[in-house]
């Protein structure tokens, strides 16, 4: 763990001399626009009201809770992605991936210790868009401590997964920005962060099973939209598919840092 | 010792290299010389774990990196001038305590390290300033002592001083020394091959990814025919003179000097007429005035009339450099007596025994120059052969 306390101190550092305040104003808005398009949409398009079939598609006829939690969720991932799922490419755009893959730490501390950084981070970032939420009048309750937490837990292990594997794609593609901005986009449609899943067809539900943070979600659903409680079974698919893409990323990994040094040689 | 036999590296249909086979023991620096694109930096990516080779085998210490790289990590580092690698944000402190966590040395003995190669590399006043306020040669400076943190028994060291000011140039150069003197094995690329003369006890030459050719700087010079060359500068070259030297050794070249700035020089032999005129080119590289004991002329230089023996050859246009021209009343008309540089590319010592044969003919020399054959030199020929032979 000696790599992974290193590298949350690092980051750390060098993040408070990148972005000392834009980047803690940039999240602020990010949270007040969020909730504020979907307070307004409900209130002067929607008429304060949701259909029937939304309410029973979501489980819940509470529009902006279902909203504040599908967005907190989704800037979980996304940040939490951008976060921990570009510490390579950052080195290797830094000119640093060399002087770190001749070191022999492992890349699973390594990313770990951007994680801890990352969700550390996230957190307060999540913690603002509620506060939005809530002066809203949004009151997202869960349906226990326990559940909330294991459906956090499995969330976080959900994008660390994905994170290890867009390590290795963004290396060896050599960009990030395409990279991540297809996968915000298809989970933003197939993971059931903005709308509920039922809408989609059945294809595209099932597509959507291929991507840890989908099971993920259903679990915070479960707990933080409409009091359905923790659903087991999908916290199990999603701590499987998580170990999947983590495992998957890390053994790909050597093979990925060979494919970024011979491109730059 | 790191020891590679028959390395071959493909990207993509390129082949990087082909058949290397290097040995690099502990206790010496090993040079890797050749041209832009020879394949000395795949070669040490390779040797540092981050490429892995095509085919043939690398063994470092025994180990084999692919089965093996986090313990064969622990054993070598990287430094590689043209790549910063220590992180702009953080501080020289930072940077080097960071990564001495990742090489997992003890706090201890990484507080003392860190003070160590901080004062070894001049940035201890600099410690705690951000990296991205350092100059480029302080970047670097700081990237040397990251790839000292962990003591490495193997130091890979890829145009190290590249960019660096001549002064900490040359402190890093002792530092190599110290750490070879100290057991550690390195391995050194450089486009300043005086550093390598300097620091390297044995050269591998590669070209086109493939070994042309190894062996200490001075056996290099002698296998591809660079020698000490002896330069004794005359006044006035008489015949007897030129006939001495020429004597001396078969391989003595003589270059007549001409007034600088160039222009027509013409030269009128003693017994030749006024319309007897030898005449050449000004401004023409030396090497096309200078008279070879094979007898042959070169081709630029146009000869008319009878009775111009050797010391009837002109000399000019040696880059405007030098300047020796004596004029003497040869009885039948005027004679313009240019002095000479008499010059001997041999492997032996010479120099004694040519001035003193010049000197037993009369000659009076006014310069003695004694040039050290150049490892660039060495390089050059490999390299035009190995071009030659793919050709």
């Amino acid at each position: 763990m000696t790599v992974a306390w290193a590298t949350l101190r690092r980051s750390w550092l060098v993040t408070r001399r990148a972005y000392p305040w834009s980047y803690f104003v940039g999240t602020l808005l990010v949270g007040a626009f969020t909730m504020g398009l979907a307070y307004l949409g409900l209130r002067a398009i929607g008429g304060d009201q949701v259909s029937a079939e939304f309410a029973g598609k979501a489980g819940t006829a509470d529009y902006l809770g279902y909203v504040a939690v599908g967005a907190a969720a989704y800037m979980f991932v996304v940040h939490g992605i951008l976060w921990t799922g570009k510490a390579m490419i950052q080195e290797q755009r830094e000119g640093t991936l060399g002087a770190l893959v001749v070191a022999p730490a492992r890349r699973l501390p390594y990313l770990l210790g951007f994680a801890m950084f990352a969700f550390t981070a996230v957190a307060v970032e999540v913690a603002v868009l509620l506060g939005f939420a809530m002066l809203l009048g949004v009151r997202p309750a869960a349906t226990g401590v326990l559940d909330a937490v294991l459906a956090l837990a499995g969330l976080t292990l959900a994008v660390f997964g994905m994170s290890v594997v867009l390590s290795d794609v963004m290396i060896v593609a050599g960009e990030a920005h395409i990279t991540q901005n297809t996968v915000f986009s298809a989970i933003a449609i197939l993971s059931g962060f903005t709308f509920p899943r039922d809408y989609l067809p059945e294809a595209f539900r099932w597509l959507g099973e291929l991507v840890p943070v989908t099971p993920a979600m259903d679990v915070i659903r479960g707990v933080f939209t409409g009091g359905a409680g923790l659903p087991l079974d999908r916290l199990g698919v999603t701590v499987l598919v998580s170990l999947a893409y983590t495992a998957a990323g890390l053994l790909a990994m050597p093979w990925a840092e060979r494919r970024a040094m011979e491109r730059s040689y | 010792m790191i020891e590679t036999k028959h390395l071959r590296k493909e990207f993509g249909g390129k082949v990087a290299v082909e058949d290397l086979s290097l040995t690099i023991p502990r206790g010496r620096v090993t040079g890797l010389l050749g041209l832009n694109g020879a394949g000395k930096t795949t070669t040490i990516k390779i040797l540092a774990t981050l490429l892995r080779p095509t085919s043939g085998t690398v063994t470092v210490g025994g180990l084999d990196p692919g089965n093996t790289p986090h313990t064969v990590r622990r054993r070598i580092n990287l430094i590689a001038g043209g790549e910063r690698m220590v992180y702009a944000r953080m501080t020289g402190r930072e940077n080097l305590w960071y990564f001495g966590q990742l090489y997992d040395i003890p706090g201890k003995v990484l507080k003392s390290r860190i003070g160590e190669l901080l004062e070894l590399v001049g940035l201890t006043a600099a410690a705690g300033t951000r990296v991205e306020q350092y100059s480029r040669g302080m970047t670097q400076r700081l990237s040397i002592a990251r790839g000292l943190i962990n003591d490495p028994d193997y130091l890979l060291l890829d145009e190290p001083t590249l960019g660096l000011d001549a002064p900490i140039a040359r402190d890093l150069r002792k530092v190599v020394a110290e750490l070879a003197e100290r057991g550690k094995g390195v391995l050194l690329t450089s486009h300043y091959l005086a550093e390598v003369e300097q620091l390297c006890e044995h050269v591998y030459v590669i070209g086109d990814g493939r070994h042309l050719a190894e062996g200490s700087p001075g056996e290099l010079m002698a296998q591809t025919g660079c020698h000490r060359r002896v330069r004794i500068t005359v006044s006035e070259l008489t015949p007897e003179v030129e006939a001495a030297a020429l004597a001396f050794d078969d391989r003595v070249r003589i270059i007549p000097l001409a007034e600088s700035g160039g222009g027509a020089v013409e030269r009128r032999g003693a017994r030749s007429g006024p319309g007897v005129v030898e005449r050449q080119r000004a401004g023409s590289v030396p090497d096309s005035v200078e008279r070879q004991t094979a007898g042959s002329v070169p081709s630029s230089v146009e000869r008319r009339g009878a009775g111009s023996g050797p010391a009837a050859v002109e000399g000019a246009g040696l880059g405007g450099g030098i300047a020796g021209r004596v004029l003497t009343d040869g009885g039948a008309g005027d004679v313009i007596r240019t002095g000479a540089v008499i010059e001997l590319s041999h492997p032996g010592d010479v120099a004694g025994a040519l001035t003193k044969a010049v000197i037993a003919a009369g000659g009076e020399p006014s310069g003695l120059e004694i040039a050290e054959p150049s490892l660039e030199d060495a390089i050059l020929a490999l390299s035009d052969r190995s071009m030659a032979v793919v050709a």
